[in-house]
């Protein structure tokens, strides 16, 4: 199990690659739009979003010990909720139009919220950006479902109309054992 | 209309009503087995206490020290590497307050300390240290006797740990009875053993564990419906969806004991479950050396199985999901899942495993995912009150059964059967009733 998979970038260097207003809209925009695009379930144009190397990641996490927080994450190569490529997203986005994928047949209704969202350029058209995330997800008669944590993406200028793509996506989640029936939907 | 002895409480559960919870004989179940507090809070005590339940895997405990934090049914129990290599487990329970000692899931550890007044065990669950023994106590406590409760039978099957409250249980091996030809078939294929791979996932569903642990005990019709939708998106893009039916020539088992499994014998796509680098391993170099260790038909004719230890431990062999249901009351488990592999496999093997289960069983599985949606609605429908007067069916395949099959031992039906639900219900029937 391994370290936070996240960190926060330190200041000083953060204030030297600080972005502009014009960029930190445009990108908050985009995340925006993404949102929008997976709770109206426009999964094709979600998919359309993911750059061909995406890597789309989940880990599990576990209460330690404080001397043995380095350990709270799974590290790569263990349990992870997600750990996805390109190919398998389109997996499950086929299962989910297939009509018969019951878990999301009704399907479930979501509101992806995105905040505190920070921005810093790695050069070559790439920007991470950090945010954190409110996911409700209300299913059948009352069911109810609240995922809050962080997300580290990195996003990736693009020919697209959103104007970038997502090349990587980490996804913290603030539980241990999952309160949920399952993780039928996209973070 | 008649009452419903629900309402007349405790006394209401006789050893008769009880028995007749279940019929085996015309396969019908009383669905109040799966809603009744009262009958819920017998299980944990008739049925909890004296079966054999899954604690770990060897492999998370690697030294001395070593801890993981898990529960048998509701009680929580800490599982502990000792220094001379031996494991023990006791309840996670400080005997002062009764506060948790220990509330980290997994770690190391050179003792425990109770959080509460410092009471301090050692990793064997002694108690080592009491603050103020001088002056509170006056010296007057006995450290000995106020020790957290031990697991008094701990027993490891080809790496897998059990524990048993009942001292007086039979071996564990001997609890497998019928069903060790099976198990030993699925978990002692190579001399190298197996291991978990790293982490663990745990979630919440809200219903009761039965349903869990009979679907992957007896239940293989569930899966050409129920994963339809999984089964088609796993084929390549182009490919005639039909495919990606379930085969249909296998059989099931049904255990004297409550256990069962269910596997197909024609070869099946399913062989490749976790994809072609892990299909190329356990096809290949774990199979030769598991057709000298077992011969056929275990080697290799038993393919895409599901199996239930009674109670709660399931796996599924050749997709490698590891599980145990813990109940948390009538209407809730939390699902605790590992990925199992073989432990002298090559790291890609290991990877496509984990990455295997983790995309198709686990709480973001695409096969796993229904089944939740099937066993909540369930539990749901059971706030109705006609709804439990209604008896379910558990009979396909009744009077079917063959005890001289030529090549599977023990009671043998068709692989779609409820044979080894029967027997499931047969043993829990026959445990909360006192029978047995």
């Amino acid at each position: 199990m391994g370290a936070q998979p996240a960190a926060e970038p330190d200041r000083a260097a953060m204030s030297a690659k600080r972005v502009t207003p014009e960029l930190q809209q445009e990108i908050e925009q985009f995340l925006y739009h993404e949102s929008r695009v997976l709770d109206e379930r426009r999964y094709e144009q979600w998919y359309e979003l993911l750059a061909d190397d995406l890597h789309y990641f989940m880990p599990t996490r576990y209460n330690r010990m404080r001397r043995e927080s380095d350990k709270e994450f799974s590290a790569p190569g263990e349990a992870a909720l997600f750990d996805e490529d390109k190919q398998s997203i389109a997996q499950r986005i086929r299962r989910l139009n297939t009509g018969m994928a019951w878990a999301e047949d009704p399907p479930s209704r979501t509101r992806h919220m995105v905040s505190n969202v920070v921005i810093r350029s790695r050069g070559d058209g790439e920007y991470e950006a950090d945010c954190y995330y409110l996911l409700y997800r209300s299913r059948l008669e009352r069911e109810v479902e609240i995922f809050v944590g962080m997300r580290h993406d990195v996003l990736r200028r693009s020919a697209n109309p959103a104007g970038f793509q997502i090349a990587r996506r980490t996804i913290i989640l603030d539980q241990t054992v999952l309160l949920a029936r399952n993780l039928s939907f996209f973070f | 209309m008649k009452t419903d002895s629900t309402s007349n409480g405790r006394g209401r559960l006789s050893s008769e009503m009880l028995r007749g919870l279940v019929d085996e004989k015309t396969g019908t179940l009383d669905p109040r087995i799966y809603h009744d507090r009262e009958i819920y809070e017998l299980e944990l005590e008739r049925i909890f206490t004296r079966s054999w339940l899954y604690l770990c895997h060897e492999s998370q405990l690697k030294k001395a020290g070593d801890f993981f934090s898990t529960y048998m049914a509701e009680d929580p129990v800490l599982v502990v590497r000792q220094k001379d290599g031996s494991v023990r487990a006791f309840l996670n329970q400080c005997r002062h307050r009764g506060m948790r000692i220990c509330r980290a899931d997994c770690g190391n550890a050179r003792a425990f300390t109770c959080s509460y007044h410092g009471w301090g065990y050692d990793i064997a669950g002694n108690l080592a240290s009491v603050p103020h023994e001088q002056d509170g106590y006056r010296n007057e406590i006995d450290k000995s006797k106020w020790g957290p409760l031990p697991v008094p039978r701990i027993e490891t099957y080809n790496g897998l740990v059990f524990g048993n409250w009942d001292k007086d249980a039979p071996n564990f091996r001997d609890y497998l009875g019928d069903m060790l030809w099976y198990t030993d078939g699925y978990f002692d294929r190579t001399a190298g053993g197996t291991e978990v791979i790293g982490g663990m996932h745990r979630w919440v569903l809200q219903c009761n564990w039965k349903f869990a642990a009979e679907q992957f005990c007896s239940d293989m019709y569930h899966a050409d419906f129920s994963h339809l939708s999984a089964l088609i998106a796993r084929l390549p893009e182009g490919v005639d969806p039909s495919m990606g039916q379930m085969p249909t020539i296998g059989s099931q088992f049904s255990s004297r004991n409550g256990h069962g499994t269910g596997f197909f014998t024609d070869v099946n796509t399913l062989d490749e479950f976790n994809g072609p680098v892990a299909a190329a391993w356990y096809q290949g170099p774990h199979r030769a050396e598991a057709i000298r260790r077992l011969g056929e038909p275990r080697a290799s004719q038993i393919s895409a199985a599901h199996m239930t230890v009674f109670p709660t431990f399931s796996f599924l062999p050749g997709i490698q999901t590891l599980r145990v249901w813990h109940p948390r009351g009538p209407g809730e488990i939390e699902v605790w899942a590992w990925a199992l592999a073989d432990r002298d496999a090559p790291a890609e093997v290991k990877e496509a495993v984990r990455l295997g289960v983790l995309r198709t069983f686990s709480a973001g599985g695409i096969f796993e995912q229904d089944d939740g949606e099937n066993w909540l609605e369930i539990q749901k429908v059971l706030r109705g009150h006609m709804a439990r007067r209604q008896k379910l069916n558990v009979a396909m395949g009744l009077g079917h059964q063959q005890t001289n099959h030529p090549r599977f031992p023990g009671k043998i039906n068709n692989v779609y059967a409820e044979e080894a639900a029967r027997g499931f219900y047969r043993q829990w029937a026959q445990m909360i009733s006192g029978e047995i």
